[in-house]
Order: C-alpha cells, then sequence, then structure tokens
C-alpha cells in the first residue's frame, strides 16, 4: 500500500470518529502542553536568576568566609552556619591597592524590624562603605548615599529600599524622618531606585543600607566583616583579578598551604555557573514532571487504540481478505497513531505556548518580578520529537494485535 | 486451473479435534459457475475459505492457477487474494461510514494499480452492479441488495480470476436476492470464474455445476443442464 493511500486511509478513519479521536489527543495536548509550558517556566526562571546575578554589577567578585575547595556545590561556611571571623579591614586595604582592582566594599548583614510611628516590617539591613553603591549598581531615587565621613563618625544614617519607604511611609518623602532599628534610632537620608528581587532571592527593594561601622559595632557587635563585594578594574582579566584576590588574602592571612584556604573567592561568572547548573537540575526536574503526563497521555493513544483495534475486527479482517498483508494493516494502525500523536502535539504545542504567554504577562502585570519570556525550540523540538515517538511506541502494541488476526476468524467477529 | 487433492481440515482446540473436511478432491476450470452445497456444519464454508487463500488445509494439496498454496508464504497468499481472487461475503462487510466509491476501491489500495486508473475501475466496475446513481452514498445508507451489489463491485473490481461468494443472497429478501444472483449469472456470461457457496437451491440453480458436501467429503458433484455449451467437469 502506498504511504499516501495509508495516510488517507487512517485520516479518513480517525475523523469518522472525531469525539474519540478529540479526546484521545487530549491526553497528548495536555503532556506536550505541560513539557512546553513547565520548560518555558523553567528557562524563564533560570533567565531571571541569572538576569539578577549579572544585574547586581558587572565584574563582581565574591569574597565570602571559610573554603569551598573540594566541591563545587559545596556551600561557603557562612551559608553552612560557621561563623568564620577572618575578613576584616585590613583586607579590605590591602585589596583596594590592588591595580587590577577598582573598588572594595565590604557587607555586615543582619536581620531586624524597622519600625516608624505605627508601622513597622522585618528587614535585612546592610552595613557598608560608600563604594556599594557604584559596585551594584543601587542608584538612590531620593535624597542622598551616605559618605565616608558618616562611616568615620557613626552616623545613625540609612537608606532604604523602595518597598520599605512605601510601607512604612506611603506616600510622604521618608528622608529626613527618624525610623528605629533595635531599639537605635536613625534618620532616613535616602530612598533606592526599585530593582527587584535580586540574586539568591533577596528582595532589594526591602534592605536597609547604613555605614559598616554603625552595623558593626552597633547592630551586630562584631569587628570583622560578613562578606567583601569587589568590582575588578574593566582593563584587566577577571580571573586575573581572581587571582590576585586570593593572594593578598592568603598573605594577610598567611595561609602557605592552598588547602587551608579560609575565604572563598567567586566572581560572577563562577556564580552564574553554579546558578546555571542548580538551575538546569530544576528545569529537567520540571520536564520530568511534565514527561509523565505525557506518558500518561501515551497509555492513553494506546488504550484507544486498543479498543478501536476490537472494534474494527472485522474491517481488519475484510481488509486483510481482500489482500492487505501484516505490514499494511500494522502501518495503517501505526499511522493513525502518529497522526493524532503529531497533531495532538502541535496542538499541544500551541496551548502550551499560549499559557506561557497568558503566564508572562499575569507576572509582569501582576507582580515585581521581572519575568522573561522564554519558549525555548529544544522544548519544541523535544516535544515534537517525543509525541511522535509515544504515537509509534504506543501504537506499535494494538497495530500488531491488529496484524495478527487471520481474516476468517476476524470477519467472523461479531 | 484449481485443483484440490485429498484436502483434510482438522481444527483442534482443547486437546479435542474436528475434522471439518475429509480428503475432499475436484478441479474447477476456468469459466466454470460452481456452487458448493450443504446442511451446516458440512464444511462448505472452510471449503471455501480454503478454496480462497484465506484459511490453509491440514494435509493434501491445493493449487490455485499453479500456485500451491503449501509453499507460500501468508503474505504472497494475500498478494494472490489481492490480485486475482474477489470475495462476496454473506453478511456484505463493508465499511458503511465509507461511500460507495472508497468501498469498492479497497483491493485497489492493497494493489500496484496506478493511480491513474483507479478511478475509471472502480467506476466501471460500480456501473457492472447498476449503482452509478450510488457511487457517493454511505455505504449504511443503501438496502441490504444494494449492499451485496456493492460487494460484487469491490469483487470485480481487480478484474479476478475467480469470484468466491458465501451464501451472497443468506441475508437478502428472495427479489434482492434474484437481482443479485442475476448479476453472478451477467458476470459468468461474460466468461468470470464463479465459486459459491449456498444452502439454497434457488441460488444454487443459476449455476452450472454443483457439488454437494456432506460430512466433509464431496457427496456429489454433478452439472446441471442449463448450460449445455459449457465442457464443466464431472467426477
Amino acid at each position: 500500500m502506498r504511504l499516501q493511500d495509508t495516510i488517507k486511509t487512517a485520516a479518513k478513519s480517525l475523523l469518522r470518529s472525531k469525539t474519540r479521536t478529540a479526546l484521545t489527543m487530549l491526553g497528548i495536548i495536555i503532556g506536550i502542553g505541560s513539557v512546553i509550558l513547565l520548560m518555558s517556566i523553567g528557562q524563564s526562571a533560570q533567565d531571571l536568576i541569572i538576569g539578577q546575578v549579572q544585574g547586581a554589577g558587572s565584574n563582581l567578585v565574591f569574597v565570602t568566609p571559610g573554603s569551598n575547595k573540594g566541591s563545587r556545590f559545596a556551600a561557603p561556611a557562612a551559608v553552612q552556619g560557621i561563623i568564620i571571623k577572618t575578613l576584616n579591614k585590613n583586607d579590605m586595604i590591602a585589596l583596594e591597592r590592588e591595580a587590577s582592582i577598582d573598588l572594595v566594599a565590604p557587607e555586615v548583614r543582619g536581620q531586624a524590624r524597622i519600625i516608624y510611628g505605627n508601622n513597622d516590617q522585618a528587614v535585612t539591613f546592610e552595613g557598608t562603605m560608600p563604594d556599594f553603591f557604584p559596585i551594584r549598581n543601587f542608584t538612590i531615587a531620593k535624597g542622598y548615599a551616605f559618605t565616608q565621613s558618616d562611616v568615620d563618625s557613626f552616623n545613625h544614617v540609612l537608606v532604604i529600599g523602595a518597598k520599605i519607604a512605601e510601607t512604612l511611609f506611603g506616600d510622604f518623602n521618608p528622608v529626613g524622618k527618624t525610623v528605629r532599628l533595635k531599639n537605635i534610632t536613625f534618620t532616613v537620608i535616602g530612598v533606592l531606585d526599585s530593582k527587584g528581587v535580586g540574586p539568591f532571592g533577596i528582595d532589594q527593594d526591602e534592605l536597609v543600607l547604613m555605614p559598616v561601622s554603625v552595623a558593626q559595632k552597633q547592630l551586630v557587635g562584631i569587628d570583622y566583616y560578613n562578606s567583601l563585594v569587589i568590582q575588578a578594574n574593566a582593563n584587566y582579566d577577571i580571573a586575573f583579578a581572581q587571582s590576585r584576590v586570593v593572594s593578598v588574602l592568603r598573605q594577610n592571612h598567611h595561609i602557605t598551604n592552598p588547602d587551608k584556604d579560609d575565604f572563598t573567592v567567586q566572581t560572577q561568572a563562577d556564580a552564574i555557573d553554579l546558578l546555571s547548573s542548580i538551575t538546569s537540575v530544576l528545569k529537567l526536574f520540571l520536564a520530568a514532571i511534565a514527561s509523565i503526563s505525557l506518558l500518561v497521555g501515551g497509555i492513553g493513544i494506546m488504550n484507544i487504540m486498543l479498543v478501536s483495534v476490537v472494534e474494527r475486527t472485522k474491517e481488519i479482517g475484510l481488509r486483510k481478505a481482500v489482500g492487505a498483508t501484516d505490514r499494511d494493516v500494522i502501518t495503517q494502525f501505526l499511522v493513525e497513531a502518529a497522526i493524532l500523536t503529531l497533531f495532538g502535539g502541535i496542538i499541544g504545542i500551541v496551548f502550551g505556548a499560549l499559557f506561557t504567554t497568558i503566564i508572562y504577562f499575569v507576572i509582569i502585570n501582576f507582580s515585581t518580578i521581572e519575568w522573561t519570556f522564554a519558549l525555548p525550540l529544544s522544548a519544541i523540538a523535544l516535544a515534537t520529537g517525543v509525541s511522535v515517538l509515544i504515537g509509534l511506541v504506543f501504537g506499535i502494541y494494538p497495530a500488531r494485535q491488529a496484524a495478527r488476526k487471520s481474516p476468517i476468524e476476524a470477519l467472523r467477529y461479531e | 486451473m484449481i485443483a484440490l487433492k485429498a484436502v483434510k481440515k482438522i481444527y483442534t482446540d482443547d486437546g479435542s479435534s474436528t475434522v471439518a473436511l475429509n480428503g475432499v478432491s475436484f478441479e474447477i476450470h476456468k469459466g466454470e459457475f460452481v456452487a458448493i452445497m450443504g446442511p451446516s456444519g458440512s464444511g462448505k464454508s472452510t471449503l471455501l475459505h480454503i478454496l480462497s487463500f484465506m484459511d490453509r488445509p491440514t494435509s493434501g494439496s491445493y493449487t490455485f492457477f499453479d500456485k500451491k498454496i503449501e509453499e507460500m508464504s501468508d503474505t504472497e497468499l494475500a498478494y494472490v487474494r489481492n490480485q486475482e481472487m474477489g470475495f462476496v461475503f454473506q453478511s456484505f462487510n463493508l465499511l458503511g461510514h465509507a461511500s460507495v466509491y472508497d468501498n469498492v476501491e479497497m483491493p485497489l489500495l492493497y494493489s500496484e494499480v496506478k493511480v491513474a486508473d483507479r478511478k475509471k475501475l472502480v467506476e466501471n466496475a460500480i456501473a457492472a452492479v447498476g449503482l452509478v446513481d450510488k457511487t457517493k452514498i454511505e455505504a449504511s445508507k443503501l438496502s441490504g441488495g444494494q449492499k451485496q451489489r456493492v460487494a460484487i463491485a469491490r469483487a470485480l473490481v481487480n478484474n479476478p480470476r475467480v469470484i468466491f461468494a458465501d451464501e451472497p443472497t443468506g441475508n437478502l429478501d428472495s427479489q434482492s436476492g434474484g437481482q443479485v444472483m442475476k448479476i453472478f449469472e451477467e458476470l459468468h456470461t461474460a466468461g468470470h470464474t464463479i465459486v459459491l457457496v449456498t444452502h439454497e437451491t434457488y441460488t444454487a440453480g443459476f449455476a452450472n455445476r454443483m457439488i454437494h458436501i456432506k460430512d466433509g467429503a464431496v457427496d456429489s458433484d454433478q452439472l446441471i443442464d442449463k448450460h449445455p455449451t459449457h465442457a464443466g467437469f464431472i467426477k
């Protein structure tokens, strides 16, 4: 039998029972739709997370206490709750002298409630230096940033995130107002431009920035830094800057054996690499979940095809009686399954893309997340390939059942 | 031509075996119109299945125009059924939802006939059974007699060497049955070889040779004096 005739015959028999064909396709439509949707969400999430790291500044080098040697994925000591007190002002001063380094800012972090009148909110405060603002691309919407003299004089001044400003002050200008943090009075001198959720899920609009001296001595009670953030000189290779940071810190900390490093130096690229690996696993996980529905859809097809084979026993008998070979019968049923899955797949792709678009518009319109639209070609290719494969794999069993029938027995079937 | 020699067919089911054909031998020549008769359970349908390559004998030999069934694969049997045989069944076995045209065309889909030639063949076959005005009608909407005529057109479309019919009038009233048998008679007159199985004497009366089967064996084989010019074979 010619392929065109097979396709025509298969299409006719599918069109004959439209409801059943539509219901059979539904499984594949949902399966492929979910694959597209979840893979797109995974891709958007990856773009978002990596975009946040990239948006944190450029040519950044992060120094965290503790070593993550041995595994790329091991968390630095600070994340594991181990307190390491070796990063301090001397390190910062030494690093600032390096030609390959433009700016260095320390970070001392803590949590507290910020109180203004009857309003209060839990916030992450961060003690740092004025260079922090250019390093992290933080710009001031109202008022001004604190200065080195604020740091040196232990001035109780704050620069607050846009969201905090709105929560505490509503439409009023927060600049010049007095707030309290851990029972210490601060004056708000600036409000940051809105920046959204930053790397590692911290909402930068809910951040409170203050002079590092105040954070260290009066809020946290430590004399070391939680971390350093460095902007490398763009004229130098970032890897060179990174190696200089390592050398300087080893020298300062009197470390001769690299295995004994008490700090971790990562570049933005390292962070992006790490986050890419994590989000790729997430993407894979989402695709795996979606594949389950695809599998269910495939089994649905097999089920309906088996019923169809039984129902059409007489037709199979007749076709064999007038000269159809086993191969003709197998091909016909396989082509039917392939048509079901191919069209189901195409409709599923359309639906998946549609829902991806809807989700995109909902997120960008109803949240502050800077969601990007992603419809990976790989997802479409994978979905199409997988759906046709499903048709062939799940179609083969019913098709073989059909071909195995002897013409007389099939014709006698009631 | 067609030659059966000591053909036996034994069905085995759960250890017990039933002898359906017990050493059947005869020949059928080109241009004959043979009616195979017998009471139900006599083995006449089994015989027709073997004659039409839809089943294989347990022992004995069957030659269809130099082709020995025992030497052929299932695919080769399918090929011969498609190229050299036509079938008419008691229950029509049409695709009810498909048009008359599509039903008649079906055997050609499995043949090597060129697409360009198909239309003419299908139209000729439909014309031969007088259903030109029904070409595009769904088969399920036809009367019983018309359905059987479609089935005959389907059997004719590949211009087979032999047309096999299994109780072709069994599901029809006497008037439609008569019309259907008239068509067989015309086909015979036009030179077609026809083998039909029936238990109705009226239907068998259209044939020029009658083979009676009883208990799986040939009970009698005789020419009917209807076509004195035809030189049939008498055992």
